[in-house]
């Protein structure tokens, strides 16, 4: 690689203009030559500049709350000793060395999903490919449409959600689904926030026709007995489009 | 003596408290952090809430991976500036962006533009990294500090700034040679 195009690889990856394969094959560039790797180091601290001149906003009240929570069951990763730094690598969980601290960065940002938190996953995945079911969820008082589900064939949904649902303090969105009777409702994930939000389920059979899916009211962080337990708000069946 | 006086109260010497599973360190962190790192969100992803969860899952990330931070190869301020900025430009890549643009107006997108200037005029006349910008030509400039200040990518810029993608791809990539260039 000439220099001038590691220089314009460099400035893609701080800009942050590199993502998905491209990033994670210029991150292993970087770890097999540490030069190219504090040419990205320099360039991102100088960057960092431009953050500084950010007015610090106000912090909202209880947001470290919710941080706390949210970290007070969650385990740290191991130490490590200083210069044998091991890295989870997301695809096969197989520990590995590395040396950039660009992977950190990167890392750190994804460790949240290595630990199956529903509502992060698929955050770096690429576009989905076509959804092998719809569902439109219905409120259950006059039938209106809440809610459209899109079940992918590896477990995950995305949930469009139609309008806002009024969700106290507290409390939180809960999706399930229930693949039979035998198996029972399964859950899906939570939703941290009312918008489309891409969901990855456990290990399930592909959807069938007429399989049910429901948007439930539960404690903050989710149900605790790992079923649903508070009201139904919306829920709806599992179709397929004639050409699928 | 109290042990409180014996920690090293620097966001580094916190940092690597929290490696050692010390929570009230991470909450110090957060109270002397966490209004820049909004901040620096908001200017990527444009909402409030979004800049929160952005900076919520950056504190978790850095709870959990604490033990990958090494001062000796950044400070702890740069460390957690990164893992906020890589969880708001992947906020805005997925679902979330196509929805925030269709209510983009054009004085939002205005807004940006002023954003991403208004860093560059902030930084010190003694930072290299201004007087660098400051010598490349006008289109340059503003692509890469739409980039790194707001988090668009390649298309957005284009859209942004009325001009060809391909133009937009190479200003961006003459620009950030000449910049390491001068930075040099």
């Amino acid at each position: 690689m000439s220099r001038d195009e590691q220089m314009a690889k460099a400035g893609r990856f701080v800009l942050g203009l590199m993502e998905g394969l491209e990033a994670q094959s210029f991150e292993a560039e970087m770890q097999a030559d540490p030069a190219l790797a504090a040419m990205v180091g320099k360039l991102a601290k100088t960057m960092q500049a431009l953050d500084d001149t950010a007015e610090p906003a106000a912090i909202p009240k209880r947001m470290w709350d919710k941080i706390e929570t949210r970290i007070a069951a969650l385990p740290q990763e191991a130490p490590v000793a200083a210069g044998n730094v091991v890295a989870f690598d997301r695809a096969g969980g197989k520990p590995r060395r590395t040396v950039s601290p660009w992977r950190f960065a990167a890392m750190a940002a994804t460790a949240v999903l290595a630990l199956g938190l529903g509502y992060l996953a698929g955050a770096r995945l690429a576009a989905p490919p076509e959804p092998v079911a719809f569902a439109v969820l219905l409120n259950e008082s006059d039938a209106m449409p809440g809610a459209i589900v899109q079940a992918y064939a590896d477990d995950s949904v995305m949930l469009r959600p139609l309008r806002g649902f009024d969700v106290p303090d507290g409390k939180i969105l809960q999706v399930w689904t229930l693949p039979d009777r035998e198996t029972g409702p399964v859950s899906l994930g939570t939703l941290s926030r009312q918008a489309a939000t891409r969901l990855q389920g456990p290990d399930l059979p592909l959807p069938h026709e007429g399989q049910l899916y429901e948007i439930t009211l539960e404690p903050s962080p989710g149900s605790p007995t790992g079923r649903p337990t508070g009201p139904i708000l919306v829920k709806g069946y599992a179709r397929f489009s004639p050409s699928s | 003596m109290p042990q409180e006086t014996m920690l090293d109260q620097t966001p580094d010497g916190l940092m690597l408290a929290v490696a050692r599973g010390d929570r009230s360190a991470l909450a110090r962190l957060f109270e002397t952090e966490a209004g820049r790192l909004i901040a620096i969100a908001r200017r990527i992803v444009r909402r409030q809430d979004l800049a929160e969860e952005a900076v919520q899952d950056g504190f978790v990330s850095a709870w959990q991976s604490a033990a990958r931070f090494d001062p000796q190869r950044g400070t702890a301020r740069a460390w957690l500036t990164t893992i906020v900025r890589n969880r708001a430009l992947n906020l805005i890549r997925n679902d979330a962006r196509l929805e925030f643009h269709d209510a983009e107006d054009v004085a939002a997108i205005g807004d940006r533009a002023a954003d991403a200037m208004a860093a560059m005029n902030q930084l010190s006349d003694r930072d290299a990294l201004k007087s660098c910008l400051g010598e490349l030509d006008e289109p340059k400039r503003q692509a890469i500090l739409l980039c790194y200040v707001t988090g668009l990518d390649h298309g957005e810029v284009a859209a942004t700034m009325k001009a060809p993608l391909g133009t937009v791809k190479s200003w961006i990539r003459r620009g950030v040679i000449a910049l390491q260039e001068c930075l040099s």
